[in-house]
C-alpha cells in the first residue's frame, strides 16, 4: 500500500468514526512515511500530539517544517531527548526523562490534548516498536491497552504505529484485537 | 417522544447509605480516587518515604482550597517556615496572594513551642506541654477559622512524646476537636522501608488513630524511580485501594493509574 493509499485509508477511518487505527510501515521508508501522515492530517485541519518514543521531536519537527506542514496546533511527547541528553527546551514539547515510564505518556497527553484547539483531534503515536526496547512485552501489552482505551473514551483518534519487520505475532495480535482497523496489514 | 429513561443508577458503594460531605482537593485524579474528596472533619495520615511527594501533596491540596476561599494552615515542624515559602515559589500553582490575604497560614512549631514555653531540652513533652500544645492548635484552628489543616510531620512530634499510649493519645485528642471544628487534616508521616516493606508510621500507632491513610512510596522500575500513591482506607467515604503513578506537572500533581506489571522493584506495606 502507498503512503497517499495509508493517508486515504486513515482519513476514510476517521471519517467512518473509528477511534484507534494500528498502521504498520516498512523500515525502510518509516519516518518519512510517518512525517507524511501526519503533514496530511495536520493539513486537514487536525489538532495532534506526536508520541515519539525512536527519534527526538526536534528532528521530527524539523521534517514537518521541511514538508511545509502547518504546526499550529501540533504538540509532541518526547520520550528520547532527555534519555540521550538532547534538547529539552520547546514550548509545544513535553519531555519524559525515561521511556520506561509509560504512565507519564499518558499524563502528559492529558496534559497537551487541553491546549488543542481543533476540534477533531489525532495522537500519534511513534512507534510502538520503540517502547519494546525499555519494556517488557507484557508490560508493553498492558500500556497499549490502557492507552488506546484512554484516548477511546477521551474521543481522540489513535494512530498506533509499528515497524513491520520488528513486529512480532504476539505484539500484532495484541494491536488488531484492540484497534478499530489495521493498516498495512 | 422518547421515554424519559427512569432507570435507578447502580450504587457503586456496598454499604449504600448517604454519602459524607466532602472537602474537594481539587488535585486531578486524588478526587476521583477518594470518590469526590476527603469526608470533611476527616484527619488523614499522608504517609510515605523520603521524596516520595508528600509535602507537595499537602501543600496543593492548602492552596486549592485557599484558592477557592478557604482558610488553610500549614504547621512546618520540620524547617523553618521562610525556607517553605521559599520553596512554595517554586510550584507554578502557588500564589503570593493567598499568604498576603491570610487565606494560607504557614507556621512553625518551634515558634509555638517558644511560645508557650514548652521547649525542653530533652526533647521530651511533658502531658502538660502536650495540653499546651493541643490547646495552641485548637486556638489556630478556632480563631482563624482553619478548614484545612496539614502538620509536617507528625512523626517529628510523634519523637518529643514520652510512650505510644501518649502518641495514641494525642491524635485521639487533635483528631477530636478538628472533627468538631470540621477541619480536613494531613498529618504527614515519615516512614521508611526495610526489608522491602514499608510500614505506615515510624511508631506503628498514628494509622490506627488516623480516619484515613494515604501511602506515597518510590517503585524501582528498569533502575528508574517513579512516584506512587495509594489510598488504604478512608472513612466516610468508599474509595479505590488501587496503586497509582504521580507527577509533578507545572499545573499541579497528575495522577495516574499504575500499570500492573511495571513494577519489578515494588515496595510490600504493612
Amino acid at each position: 500500500m502507498s503512503i497517499k493509499d495509508t493517508a486515504q485509508s486513515i482519513i476514510k477511518s476517521i471519517n467512518g468514526g473509528d477511534t484507534l487505527t494500528s498502521i504498520s510501515l516498512s523500515a525502510e521508508n518509516f519516518h518519512e512515511d510517518t512525517v507524511k501522515l501526519v503533514s496530511v492530517l495536520v493539513g486537514k485541519k487536525l489538532g495532534g500530539i506526536y508520541v515519539t518514543t525512536s527519534r527526538p521531536s526536534s528532528h521530527i519537527r524539523a521534517e514537518l517544517e521541511e514538508a511545509g506542514a502547518d504546526l499550529s496546533d501540533l504538540y509532541f511527547v518526547d520520550l528520547v531527548s532527555m534519555t540521550v541528553g538532547g534538547n529539552t527546551s520547546d514550548a509545544r514539547t513535553l519531555f519524559i526523562e525515561s521511556p520506561t515510564m509509560l504512565e507519564s505518556i499518558l499524563l502528559n497527553i492529558t496534559l497537551l490534548e487541553r491546549r488543542l484547539k481543533s476540534k477533531r483531534r489525532f495522537v500519534m503515536f511513534d512507534s510502538v516498536n520503540g517502547l519494546s526496547i525499555y519494556s517488557e512485552p507484557k508490560v508493553l501489552r498492558e500500556f497499549i491497552n490502557v492507552l488506546g482505551n484512554s484516548m477511546r473514551i477521551k474521543e481522540i483518534y489513535s494512530m498506533l504505529m509499528t515497524v513491520k519487520e520488528q513486529t512480532d505475532e504476539e505484539l500484532s495480535s495484541a494491536l488488531n484485537l484492540l484497534s478499530d482497523k489495521m493498516i498495512g496489514e | 417522544m422518547a421515554k424519559k429513561d427512569v432507570t435507578k443508577p447502580i450504587s457503586l458503594d456496598p454499604r449504600g447509605g448517604r454519602p459524607r460531605e466532602k472537602c474537594v482537593t481539587y488535585i486531578e485524579g486524588i478526587d476521583r480516587i477518594l470518590n469526590g474528596g476527603l469526608p470533611i472533619g476527616n484527619i488523614v495520615l499522608l504517609a510515605g518515604t523520603v521524596g516520595s511527594g508528600k509535602t507537595t501533596l499537602a501543600m496543593e491540596y492548602l492552596i486549592n482550597g485557599a484558592k477557592n476561599g478557604e482558610t488553610c494552615c500549614y504547621i512546618s515542624v520540620t524547617e523553618p517556615s521562610s525556607k517553605m515559602l521559599s520553596n512554595l515559589q517554586t510550584y507554578g500553582f502557588f500564589d503570593d496572594a493567598l499568604v498576603k490575604d491570610g487565606r494560607l497560614n504557614i507556621f512553625d512549631l518551634t515558634v509555638i513551642n517558644d511560645r508557650l514555653g514548652v521547649e525542653r531540652l530533652d526533647g521530651t513533652y511533658s502531658s502538660k506541654d502536650m495540653e499546651a500544645l493541643l490547646g495552641a492548635f485548637e486556638d489556630i484552628v478556632d480563631e482563624l477559622g482553619v478548614t484545612r489543616l496539614v502538620i509536617d510531620s507528625i512523626t517529628a512530634i510523634c519523637y518529643q512524646l514520652p510512650d505510644k499510649g501518649s502518641i495514641r493519645n494525642f491524635i485521639f485528642r487533635l483528631s477530636q476537636f478538628l472533627s468538631t471544628f470540621g477541619c480536613t487534616t494531613m498529618l504527614i508521616s515519615e516512614t521508611v522501608v526495610d526489608s522491602n516493606t514499608q510500614t505506615y508510621s515510624i511508631f506503628g500507632v498514628e494509622e490506627a488513630v488516623a480516619d484515613g491513610v494515604i501511602l506515597m512510596g518510590n517503585i524501582i522500575r528498569q533502575g528508574d524511580l517513579l512516584r506512587s500513591l495509594q489510598v488504604v482506607k478512608m472513612r466516610g467515604t468508599k474509595h479505590s485501594r488501587a496503586r497509582h503513578l504521580i507527577e509533578l506537572t507545572p499545573v499541579g500533581l497528575a495522577v495516574v493509574p499504575l500499570l500492573k506489571w511495571g513494577q519489578d522493584g515494588g515496595q510490600a506495606f504493612t
